[in-house]
């Protein structure tokens, strides 16, 4: 058994990211792994940080999906959870946890800046779900995680995003802004600084006292959310961790998952598996050309079936040309890297059945040669 | 409906849709289209374009993202060595942390300065993936609540007139016949109607298949069988799609087939279907 197959991915990893840009159905595949990983004995929580209602439906969540895991009923010796990345529980939890007391916490929660910050900042966004993944990695409840990242080509930054965090706190503005105030001068001694000026007149200057106010609440904090940001990347990039590619066939899709093919090998982390859903069907051993000339030689119906065939040709020739172009592409930065391959259904996934069919799917199929 | 009454019922269109349903293709199309109706049109990507466009007169592509928006915001306000300064200090990303939604904001008060300097006729947005066109259109609001004063509160305020009034901004959704573009599409609509009130335009269905031909197959003949038995099963899914489209999304519908081309020769032949889509609409 190849160290990188699906099965043993899924027997060995204690963290699985998927990546993948939209429409090429990454979210699907990443419950499909969770079934998978499921019937083979694990208890497996899958975070979904933006998912589609409809997939929340198809994987048998009534309601909304939340912070607190919710368990799928799938029929599999291990188990089968899945839960949607609250960026607002998660931050104030990690307030509440960092915090020396209560007071405190509810000193930062309280604050304007931090309440608009945790609901809208895309960069919260990245940072909670690293947060979260390393919360539910040490939840005993559970021994495998599969984040479903944003399907944003950004969406390997919550990676970098603890030590993005960290770097913030330590900018020299920041510094600024949190120096105690000295009597009634408060930050208007900090907001003489020509830059800070210039922020103020662009956002206000009651903004810029929310941030100050904020930052001053956190200070003495950030030396524990340095820590756990620390943890985070070390779990990333620990040997537990496993990441996966989700593409589709389509040249705009191949081209995304380059992205993320190069992104990894900047970071430094080893891509594990590619799996290319969405593969249309192969129905015969024949080629375009020859479904044509048959096409041409024939009339009737049996000319239009051909012709049929003959469009259904292009399109898996097409695929697999692109697909094997991408794969050794691939190869060339992760030699090791396995794949799987799933075909497109013809209509989209919106039942466990399909998800439990694409687990079927992407385990029996032929590794490359 | 008239090519050149569709383009110009508004000033600014902002094209959205789930990634995969061909948003890119069919804002470059439609700008193409709209070029060539002797409409001179700026089309705005908010990311390096990934789309070559065909070579059309009156046609002209740009870029903007926050941190550019943020310089010609600073310089219109005569500090443009300021900008200079903050973009070496790498403070920028500060500014946008201090304001969630700023970064949004700029890119759109960009396009409102386009806009106001009549830098072309039509101005067409490639415009964010579905769930994020929602905070897109509102970063203005919630950066209001969060900042209250200043000129930020100012060009909000002036964005969102913008954005209210359907004479000069409308939102095209794309999305494609299948189930889960559609119920997406379905919900940034109605998440839409109740914050911002920005009109929309008939929405494009793109990458159609062609009807598939009632034939009799050889019942011998398995392979063929199965092939026909896919197409069949693919054909009513789309019909569920549509059907379900239509009951969903009160919008007229602008069908787009789907063609094994690609690059420029794609964008030609989507705008060729959006056109007869859009003469087929009544006014």
């Amino acid at each position: 058994m190849s160290e990188n197959s699906i099965e043993s991915i899924c027997e060995q990893a204690k963290v699985i990211v998927t990546c993948g840009t939209g429409g090429v159905g990454k979210t699907s595949v990443a419950a499909a792994l969770g079934v998978y990983a499921a019937q083979h004995g694990r208890k497996v929580v899958v975070i979904t940080i933006d998912p589609a209602r409809r997939l929340a439906d198809a994987i048998g969540i009534t309601g909304e999906l939340s912070n607190e895991p919710q368990r799928v009923s799938v029929s599999a010796p291990g188990e089968l959870w899945v839960t949607m990345l609250d960026v607002n529980e998660t931050f104030d939890q990690l307030v509440r946890d960092t915090s020396p007391s209560p007071q405190r916490a509810q000193e930062v929660m309280n604050n304007s800046f931090y309440r608009s910050l945790s609901r809208s900042l895309s960069g919260t966004r990245d940072y909670m779900a690293a947060e979260r993944l390393y919360e539910l990695h040490n939840d005993p409840r559970f021994d495998l995680v599969i984040v479903d990242t944003p399907p944003s080509r950004n969406a390997l930054d919550f990676l970098e995003s603890p030590e993005r965090l960290a770097r913030f706190l330590k900018h020299p503005i920041v510094r600024l802004l949190m120096a105690p105030s000295r009597g009634g001068m408060r930050f208007a001694s900090a907001a003489m600084t020509p830059v800070l000026r210039a922020i103020s007149s662009v956002v206000g200057s009651d903004a810029l006292t929310g941030v100050a106010n904020f930052l001053r609440a956190i200070d003495g904090m950030e030396t524990e959310f340095s820590r756990r940001a620390l943890a985070v990347a070390g779990v990333l990039r620990g040997d537990a961790s496993r990441f996966v590619v989700v593409t589709a066939p389509s040249p705009d899709a191949l081209h995304e998952a380059d992205h993320f093919v190069s992104e990894l090998s900047r970071l430094g982390i080893n891509l594990r598996l590619v799996v290319t859903n969405r593969m249309p069907p192969r129905f015969g051993h024949t080629s375009e050309h020859e479904e044509r000339e048959a096409s041409l030689r024939s009339s009737g119906d049996i000319s239009i079936m051909h012709s049929l065939m003959a469009d259904l040709c292009a399109d898996a020739e097409l695929a697999e040309a692109g697909v094997s172009a991408f794969l050794d592409r691939t190869q060339q930065k992760f030699p090791q890297v396995g794949q799987a391959t799933a075909t497109e259904l013809p209509a989209d996934i919106h039942d466990m059945g399909s998800i439990v069919a694409l687990a079927q799917q992407l385990a029996v199929s032929e590794p490359r040669q | 409906m008239e090519l050149h009454h569709f383009f110009t019922a508004q000033r600014v269109l902002i094209v959205a849709g789930k990634g995969g349903v061909g948003k890119s293709a069919v804002a470059a199309a439609l700008a193409k289209l709209c070029a060539s109706t002797g409409l001179s049109t700026l089309l705005v990507t908010l990311d390096a374009p990934s789309i070559e466009l065909p070579a059309t007169e009156g046609l002209e592509q740009v870029v903007v993202t926050p941190g550019r928006a943020l310089a010609d915001y600073l310089s219109s306000k005569g500090m443009g060595l300021l900008s200079r300064q903050l973009a070496r200090s790498g403070i920028v990303e500060l500014v946008a942390t201090t304001a969630p939604g700023l970064d949004d904001l700029l890119v759109l008060g960009r396009i409102k300065a386009f806009e106001r300097e009549n830098r072309a006729e039509v101005i067409i947005i490639d415009g964010p993936a579905a769930g994020h066109a929602i905070d897109l259109v509102r970063a203005p609001t919630q950066l209001k609540n969060a900042v209250g004063s200043g000129a930020i509160s100012q060009q909000a305020d002036e964005v969102l007139d913008m954005l209210s009034d359907p004479t000069r901004c409308k939102m095209l959704m794309v999305t494609t016949a299948a189930f889960t573009p559609v119920s997406e599409a379905a919900e940034v609509i109605e998440e839409l109607k109740n914050s911002v009130g920005i009109s929309l335009t008939p929405i494009v269905v793109n990458k159609c298949e062609p009807p598939l031909p009632h034939i009799s197959v050889d019942p011998t003949d398995t392979t063929a069988l199965n092939a026909y038995e896919y197409l069949a099963q693919r054909a009513a899914a789309q019909q569920e799609s549509l059907e379900h489209l239509t009951q969903v999304i009160d919008l007229p519908q602008l069908h787009v087939e789907r063609r094994r081309l690609q690059g420029t020769d794609l964008i030609d032949s989507i705008a060729l279907d959006l056109a007869d889509a859009i003469g087929e609409l009544h006014e």
